[in-house]
């Protein structure tokens, strides 16, 4: 891989990077120079610096049409990366919004530092394209949410949850490694783009790099939480605070999304016919483990956990395709969840503040306390279950049309019969927001105007991606053109 | 393909089955004479005193996670050292921003108290 002279569009493709550093960087500082009562206001600069990155990445960072590799073949400067950033920046923006009323996150500077750290290295690792680079990208997205999912200093369930994440992360990262290592032996380079050819020209038995793939599939599958590798996930997002267990459930799993797209069509794509079904058949498991276990769940953090497991599933689908059309509907169906399960989670961190409890009888008469959040959590848990016209919808619509396409039609219809299942168990949480009665009825719920900003948000991301999904759509389509 | 490991296979077997040999051997062959003295558990010659499972202060694994943050950044200077003519001015820049990153780091853990041992 020739290196290359230094450059500007270097620079400019690791724009968002170095606007996260700095970031990073300017909270700790400011965690050290501002008192107490003042530190609630870094979520405001973490959220609005986010938003800035955003804007100035749209602005300078935006790829050209055709992708380039920057700093010797380490980062691949290209739409589908982009679109990811763009997806992660978003979320992590959200999250210090919602952190910042949340008891035990909001005056701590290092939550904020942590957060930005960790969408750092998400970024990394959606347009890494060498396999130490992506080594790195992943731990350096999961050390940090290793400790904020522990960040309860005191509380047993929280400490419980960042050492179970911290247990499963490491291992399965050991797993995925060897499989790193592996590849590296087979083919002499840790370029992600000359490892499909190489691999391709050697005479390496199917069998042997079917078993490499697994190996790394594993760590991918820990990040996106997909069935038998999803055991973490009810636990850690019960334990961990709840703007935190939201961020893990999307960002986090984009993230692996991204990782997994890129890594299987581009490095495998010799032995597709083994591994569609092995991904078809892990999505089908993921649906249905998820959707039958949340249908038991009396706890409304656990329920949504079990669910975001599920939504996995239906993201898999997508790349299972192995399409144009399957990984522009990947793409959208985590756009769409990004933002509904953040303003569920967002509803989720509201109610849990206030009535002390994430158990679904604290959700009782919530519509006449607050008829605005329930209306919020409506949205959401509709979108989650596919009803139009919410961003959810669309999703759905895009992943099942992609598996039809792709001749995978026994795989869009368990897929339909889970959404089925799913909506079950969604309405059961309407029902008690809206028709329970309990005794508390009369006092309303405070809602700080940072939530307020974000639900909002939220709920126009919803409905956006539900009505006017044109730009949105063509916007995944351009980032899945980047793959093939 | 795979037949280029096989002198690795045959030297984990032989470290196997040496090992397993002298343990063996040593124990048919050898004297076994024990005294309370040898049946010590083994601590740097010195004989051993207190529990082996007794607590660590937590403080030192801080002091060993700043140890090692730090060490690492020189290990990086070495590197650059040797090649410093050739990087130029880039090289020197490039070093600057990852000191300044680091400093910040350093300023942060003195100001939050992590270098007071009480």
């Amino acid at each position: 891989m020739a290196a290359g002279p230094f450059n500007a569009t270097m620079i400019l493709a690791i724009l968002p990077q170095i606007g996260l550093l700095a970031l990073g960087v300017l909270v700790s500082i400011l965690d050290l120079l501002w008192k107490e009562n003042q530190k609630r206001n870094l979520g405001w600069l973490t959220a609005s610096g986010l938003a800035l990155i955003m804007v100035l990445a749209g602005v300078f960072t935006a790829p050209a049409a055709q992708p380039v590799l920057v700093f010797g073949g380490m980062l691949r400067h290209d739409w589908l990366s982009f679109v990811f950033q763009m997806i992660f920046l978003f979320g992590a923006a959200l999250t210090a919004l919602f952190a910042m009323d949340s008891e035990p996150l909001s005056r701590k500077g290092e939550a904020y530092m942590l957060l930005v750290a960790a969408t750092l290295g998400m970024t990394l690792m959606a347009s890494a394209a060498d396999l130490i680079m992506l080594f790195l990208a992943i731990e350096m997205t999961s050390i940090p949410l290793y400790i904020l999912a522990g960040f309860i200093v005191g509380d047993n369930k929280s400490t419980e949850s960042g050492f179970k994440y911290l247990l499963f992360g490491a291992t399965t990262s050991a797993v995925m490694l060897y499989g790193f290592s592996l590849l590296y032996g087979f083919a002499g380079t840790t370029q992600i783009y000359q490892l499909a050819g190489i691999l391709q020209q050697g005479q390496f038995s199917t069998f042997t790099l079917i078993a490499v793939l697994m190996l790394v599939l594993v760590g991918f599958s820990f990040k996106v939480s997909a069935v038998p590798f999803h055991f973490w996930a009810p636990d850690v997002y019960e334990g961990s605070p709840t703007p935190i267990a939201g961020f893990l459930s999307t960002a986090s799993k984009a993230a692996g999304f991204a990782v997994l797209m890129r890594f299987l069509l581009v490095v495998f794509p010799m032995t597709e016919h083994y591994w569609i079904p092995l991904l078809a058949v892990i999505s089908t498991a993921t649906m249905i483990v998820g959707n039958t276990l949340a249908l038991a769940q009396k706890n409304v953090k656990r329920l949504l956990a079990y669910s975001s497991i599920a939504q996995a599933g239906y993201m898999l689908i997508g790349v299972a395709s192995v399409s144009p059309l399957g990984i522009t509907a990947s793409v959208f169906y985590l756009t769409a969840y990004l933002v509904t399960n953040l303003a569920a989670f967002g509803v989720v961190t509201i109610v849990g503040r206030s009535t002390g409890s994430d158990e679904l009888s604290a959700y009782a008469g919530l519509s006449r306390r607050a008829p605005g959040l329930a209306m919020v959590f409506l949205v959401a848990l509709l979108s989650l279950g596919g009803i139009p016209p919410f961003g959810g919808f669309v999703g759905k619509i895009l992943v099942f049309a992609a598996a039809i396409n792709s001749n995978l039609i026994w795989l869009a219809v368990l897929g339909i019969l889970n959404s089925i299942i799913a909506l079950y168990y969604y309405l059961m949480v309407l029902k008690v927001v809206y028709l329970y009665r309990s005794e508390d009825e009369n006092r309303p719920l405070a809602i700080p105007r940072s939530w307020a900003i974000a639900m909002g948000l939220c709920v126009v991301g919803i409905l956006l991606l539900g009505t006017v999904f044109g730009p949105w759509y063509q916007w995944s389509v351009t980032a899945a053109s980047s793959l093939f | 393909m795979l037949l280029e490991y096989l002198p690795i296979l045959i030297l984990m077997i032989l470290a196997l089955v040496l090992s397993i040999l002298v343990i063996v051997l040593g124990t048919i062959f050898g004297p076994h004479r024990p005294t309370p003295r040898k049946g010590l558990p083994y601590e740097s010659g010195m004989t051993p005193f207190g529990p082996g499972t007794r607590r660590v202060s937590v403080r030192y694994y801080l002091v060993a996670v700043l140890f090692i943050l730090f060490d690492v950044e020189v290990v990086f200077f070495l590197p650059w050292a040797v090649v410093f003519r050739k990087l130029g001015v880039f090289g020197l820049i490039e070093m600057l921003v990852f000191i300044g990153i680091l400093l910040v780091g350093y300023v942060y853990a003195w100001k939050k108290g992590a270098l007071e041992w009480e």
